[in-house]
């Protein structure tokens, strides 16, 4: 394990994320195009940040590479005390299975399981008992407020229970981190406020570090720092809340 | 993951089908190989009538028996006459073959019940039949049957591993020279079953055979049991290796079958993959996903097929039989087994491009797709 040379902390403790000259290049019909230009941004644990911009400006591709799920063109990246530009394929793979949960836009949960076996599915790539695996579940669903749906299958579910069983399978490996890439954008305004609600608690009261892409400025009053991206920029970053 | 259902119930149902036919058509091909592939402890020898192919025609006389029997490294000398309905490849045919009584119960008494043998000994119209035939015809000690005109009553069951035996009725000689009146007189034999005594005196004692009787009247051609079944057989031979090519033509559409499907059901699940792989899984684990799905399309579906395939070969119990000779298809468990080895076999070499697809798939490019 390698750690972050964040001055504040020998350990790299305290920054959950940083990035140095962080870039993200796509090839395009042969064209080079630069998505995420010389982005410098460090975010400390128990932070909740909202990551905002026009579409297009990059803000998925960010979130992606904090996840490990894509690889920066170059730059420094350093996640949970991870240099994840070091890692092979299967080593980012057994990182992301520890340190990330990821919460997509349209849920994406598994159409022919049911919500538990949802919730269950990161469980087994983790060395721990049947016993222990069904307490950690019920725990995640109870803390989504959906353990009385445990054995419905996501077509049965509304678009808000679906997010939340989404919610609780990316929370049950108890990550470092939670990402959240638009996560109320395919759902209605009560929906939407009952799922940030949910979000703040689990930031709240688990001291959770959360990051999460949003169009909507009033959902992202929920979180206490703003990021703006445009056009693979960092344009702004305002503290909202001590 | 662990217990996705299969997308779609026609594959399993296309597996099956393959399977049933590879199969079956196996199971003829076996049978048939069984009874004309030459085995080298090989005793037995068919004389019969020169350019002749069907028991009608065959006719020698039965004064022969006495002339092969001197003839040096023969054992013994059993004439026969054979009555059967038709001469064309069939698949219920019923082969009377009239035998001299005292003889053939001392040749196999060890093919029958001391009982049913005394019985047999005992009634001039009795017959002692295959347990091919017995369970086709339903039939057991006691019944009466008619086939080819000739009229029988049932003294036992004949036990025996010779492919031809099982759809035979075995009667008095004398009786059916009896009932063949169209035959002309009594005294007149289809064919003649000797013994060698020595496996490897065969071809010489053939040909002193046909040597000895090649200026009488009634020449002879003499070969070996299985040489026989295989001439009599050659239209079934030359059916059963096209059957054969359908066969393995089935097989390799239930690879392409399965490919095709797994294919389709990956492109459709692109970004379940990349859900997978967000959450931790990793090329291993997803490329094993794909190869139990196709093992699962291939191993139920190759069950059903082989299963039915056996039960259909079970319950049908018939015999192809032409000219005279018959073949017993028997089901095969061994064919069976090989049958849904294969598909497994087959489905899990047509998962293994989608597995490495699968396991090689860049998360990213999922999400997009
Ligand atoms: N794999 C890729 N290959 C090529 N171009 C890509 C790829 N991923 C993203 N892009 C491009 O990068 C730019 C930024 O994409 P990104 O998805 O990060 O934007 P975004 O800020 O999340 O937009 P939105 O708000 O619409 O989700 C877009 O122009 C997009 O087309
Ligand atoms: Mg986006």
């Amino acid at each position: 394990m390698q750690t972050t040379n964040a001055s504040t902390d020998p350990h790299g403790q305290r920054d959950i994320i940083v990035c140095k000259n962080l870039e993200k290049h796509y090839s395009r019909g042969g064209e080079t195009v630069r998505v995420l230009e010389s982005i410098n941004l460090t975010l400390q644990r128990g932070a909740f940040v909202a990551l905002m911009g026009p579409s297009g400006s990059g803000k998925t591709t960010l979130l992606n590479l904090f996840a490990g799920i894509d690889r920066p063109t170059a730059g420094v990246l350093h996640v949970d005390g991870q240099d994840l530009t070091q890692l092979s394929r299967a080593q980012l793979a057994q990182w992301r299975a520890t340190s990330v949960g990821y919460v997509f836009q349209l849920y994406h949960l598994v159409p022919v399981l049911t919500a538990y076996e949802n919730v269950e599915l990161p469980l087994y790539l983790h060395d721990i008992s049947r016993a222990e695996r069904h307490a950690r579940v019920s725990e995640a669903l109870e803390s989504v407020g959906i353990a009385d749906r445990h054995g419905h299958y996501p077509r049965q579910l509304s678009g808000g229970q679906e997010q939340r069983v989404a919610i609780a399978r990316a929370i049950v490996t108890r990550p470092a981190l939670l990402l959240a890439d638009e996560p109320t954008g395919d759902l209605d305004r009560v929906a939407a406020a009952s799922i940030m609600q949910l979000l703040s608690r689990l930031h709240r009261e688990r001291g959770q570090t959360i990051v999460m892409v949003t169009h909507d400025s009033s959902t992202a009053t929920h979180a206490q720092r703003l990021v703006h991206l445009d056009k693979g920029q960092l344009v702004e970053d305002v503290a909202v809340r001590a | 993951m662990r217990r996705r259902p299969t997308r779609s119930a026609l594959v399993l149902a296309g597996v099956a089908v393959a399977v049933f036919l590879f199969c079956t058509v196996d199971t003829m091909r076996s049978a048939v190989e069984r009874a004309t592939q030459k085995s080298a402890g090989e005793t037995a020898l068919i004389v019969y009538r020169q350019n002749r192919f069907c028991p009608f025609t065959s006719q020698l006389p039965q004064s022969y028996e006495n002339a092969i029997g001197k003839i040096p490294g023969v054992a013994s000398v059993t004439p026969v006459k054979i009555v059967v309905s038709n001469c064309r490849a069939s698949l219920d045919v019923v082969t009377f073959r009239g035998v001299p009584p005292q003889e053939f119960a001392a040749t196999h008494s060890g093919s029958a019940s001391a009982q049913d043998m005394q019985s047999w000994l005992s009634r001039g119209d009795s017959a002692l039949i295959g347990r091919e035939l017995a369970q086709r015809r339903r039939l057991k000690a006691g019944d009466r049957f008619t086939a080819a005109g000739v009229d029988a009553f049932v003294a036992g069951i004949i036990e025996s591993d010779l492919p031809q035996d099982q759809s035979s009725a075995f009667v008095h000689l004398a009786f059916l020279q009896e009932q063949a009146k169209r035959g002309g007189t009594g005294g007149v034999v289809t064919q003649f079953d000797v013994r060698v005594k020595d496996p490897a005196q065969m071809d010489a004692v053939a040909q002193a055979i046909d040597e000895r009787f090649a200026k009488d009247q009634s020449p002879t051609t003499t070969r070996a049991e299985t040489a026989h079944v295989a001439r009599a057989a050659t239209d079934v031979i030359v059916l059963v290796g096209f059957a054969q090519a359908l066969g393995i033509a089935a097989l390799v559409a239930v690879f392409a079958l399965v490919a095709n499907a797994i294919v389709l059901s990956m492109r459709s699940r692109e970004k379940e993959i990349s859900v997978l792989q967000t959450l931790g899984f990793r090329g291993v684990h997803l490329a094993t996903l794909v190869l139990l799905e196709a093992l699962m399309l291939g191993g139920v579906g190759g069950l059903i097929g082989a299963s039915a395939s056996y039960a259909v070969v079970a319950l049908a119990r018939t015999a192809m039989t032409m000219e005279g000779v018959s073949i017993a298809i028997a089901p095969s468990l061994v064919i069976a087994f090989i049958g849904v080895a294969i598909a497994i076999a087959l489905s899990v070499l047509a998962g293994i491009v989608p597995a490495i697809i699968a396991a090689r798939q860049t998360i990213v490019a999922g999400f997009r797709s």
